[in-house]
């Protein structure tokens, strides 16, 4: 079946690579393109949902598609609440498989350039000093800077000039802008 | 001597136990012989019986395991034919390249008529087991018996979360058994394990098998579990027949089992597997003959081999 699907998988050009056990898989070196994986819902050693929960506990979070000889609904309900892309059940229309597969790619490849953007900003917040970030914080949550200034004990101009910094820093245009970024950013700006 | 050559009162012939020795003269010349005839053919029949009526006892316990196997059954059967439907939707989409890749096509349909024997394989083989027949013992590779029972139970080992470990020795004598029968012990040791192993809910779920050569003319084949194991007061009585520690269970596969392999001029036996679970280890009477060039004797051949000879002693 694996050598099957994967000579199915690469007719339509794409790369490939084929392993008979999730510790195959996961002594791999992972790679660096947008992908997904076609699992079996039966693996050797382990269920593939469990593999699939083992791999977003690892943050990898490759997109998944099940195949399966006899998949029941409560099975394919809980893969799809786990996040997988879809749940073939065998024999299944290659068309559906391979349409699956660019779902799931497509899918890979807005994670993968989500993380990158989500890197960048990360690395921006960190070039911000203390009082910084502190400011950024208050800003956020929709202080005014005079509110800001009371609360830090500062004068409004410092608090203003300490605004630009953030601003500029952050690389954000706007007001809204930097509160979204303050969204994605989540956890480090609330334990700032 | 046993022959059959005797006609009763009634005119059949009855099996009689035939014991002469000659009687000579100080040169050693034959002067007669003196002998006597026991009419066998009740303790025979009775015999005959008896092997049938264990046949049929395997037979059908071996049909009840199988039941437990459908799933695996169905699996096994429907692994191949999912690989060819995908083989053939991947050999059309390469006939459709333009131009052809008919190397790739080529393989893509090798494949499928790989698969299509194998799946065809998988069926003579569970019709084997499924069909009652006297035993033929012929000379069989251990681990050959191991790999094809190991295919029918491999899903089911999936199923249960279960990791297979094989360690089968290389260049093993050949053992004199029947094919079926011998699979059966290990369908049941197997099935065993899965069961056990069931019930745990943390640690590993290890299935081991090993076969190794035992000695000059013993073969060993090991399977052992990292299930719950055996509680001390089970262990001398896991062979008994009806003796049961499963809630569905019958009490006699065990049973069964340990008459196959002595049957098989063999033992089979359990012991604690560290650190946990169980591990049944039976031995089969094996010989030096190579391996290469073996012919397997039917039970059938055989058989009408010593009656030539018989014939041939009696006509003497």
């Amino acid at each position: 079946m694996r050598g099957a699907l994967e000579d199915l998988v690469s007719t339509v050009g794409l790369e490939v690579r084929a392993f008979a056990t999730p510790q195959e898989f996961l002594q791999s070196k992972p790679s660096d393109a947008p992908g997904c994986l076609v699992l079996d819902v039966r693996l050797p050693g382990m269920s593939g949902l469990t593999f699939q929960k083992e791999l977003a506990k690892e943050g990898l979070g490759l997109p998944v598609i099940f195949i399966t000889g006899h998949g029941d609904i409560p099975m394919s309900v809980r893969a799809m609440k786990a996040g997988a892309v879809e749940f073939l059940t065998k024999p299944f229309q290659d068309q559906d498989l391979l349409d699956a597969i660019h779902t799931a790619i497509e899918r890979d490849r807005k994670r993968r350039r989500e993380a990158v953007r989500l890197g960048e900003l990360r690395e921006r917040f960190a070039t911000l000093t203390e009082r910084e970030r502190q400011i950024m914080t208050l800003v956020v949550i929709g202080r005014a800077n005079k509110q800001i200034a009371a609360e830090l004990s500062l004068s409004e101009m410092t608090v203003k000039v300490h605004r630009g910094q953030v601003m500029r820093k952050m690389h954000a245009g706007s007001l809204p802008e930097l509160v979204r970024m303050a969204d994605r950013l989540g956890e480090p700006i609330a334990t700032s | 001597m046993e022959a059959r050559f005797l006609r009763a009162r009634d005119g059949t012939y009855r099996w009689h136990l035939i014991r002469a020795v000659p009687v000579r003269d100080a040169e050693g010349n034959i002067l007669r012989f003196v002998g006597t005839s026991t009419d066998v053919h009740d303790w025979r029949q009775d015999q005959e019986a008896l092997r049938n009526t264990q046949c049929e006892f395997a037979h059908t316990t071996r049909v009840t395991m199988m039941g437990e196997l459908t799933a695996s059954i169905a699996h096994e059967v429907n692994q191949p034919l999912g690989a060819m439907v995908t083989s053939a939707a991947a050999g059309a989409r390469w006939l459709a390249t333009e131009p052809p890749e008919m190397d790739k096509a080529r393989r893509a349909f090798e494949r499928i008529a790989n698969d299509g024997t194998r799946a065809a394989e998988v069926i003579r083989r569970i019709r084997a087991l499924m069909k009652r027949q006297a035993p033929i013992k012929e000379w069989l590779d251990i681990n050959e018996t191991i790999l094809e029972v190991l295919a029918l139970t491999q899903y089911q080992l999936h199923r249960s979360e279960i990791l297979l470990e094989t360690r089968l020795g290389h260049d093993l004598p050949l053992v004199r058994g029947d094919r079926v029968q011998l699979q059966q012990v290990l369908l049941n040791l197997i099935i065993n394990a899965i069961e056990a192993m069931s019930g745990i809910r943390e640690g590993p779920r290890e299935l081991t098998i090993v076969s190794a050569a035992g000695g000059p003319d013993t073969v060993s084949v090991e399977v052992s579990d990292s299930g719950t194991g055996l509680a001390p007061e089970q262990a001398p009585h896991l062979f008994e027949p009806f003796y049961t520690t499963k809630a569905e269970g019958l009490g006699i596969g065990l049973s069964i089992s340990r008459s196959i392999v002595e049957a098989h001029g063999g033992r089979l036996s359990a012991a604690a597997n560290t650190p946990y679970g169980t591990v049944f280890l039976f031995r089969c009477r094996s010989t030096n003959r190579p391996r290469s060039g073996v012919s397997s004797w039917s039970g059938s051949e055989l058989s009408s081999l010593s009656s030539t000879m018989i014939h041939r002693c009696a006509g003497r």
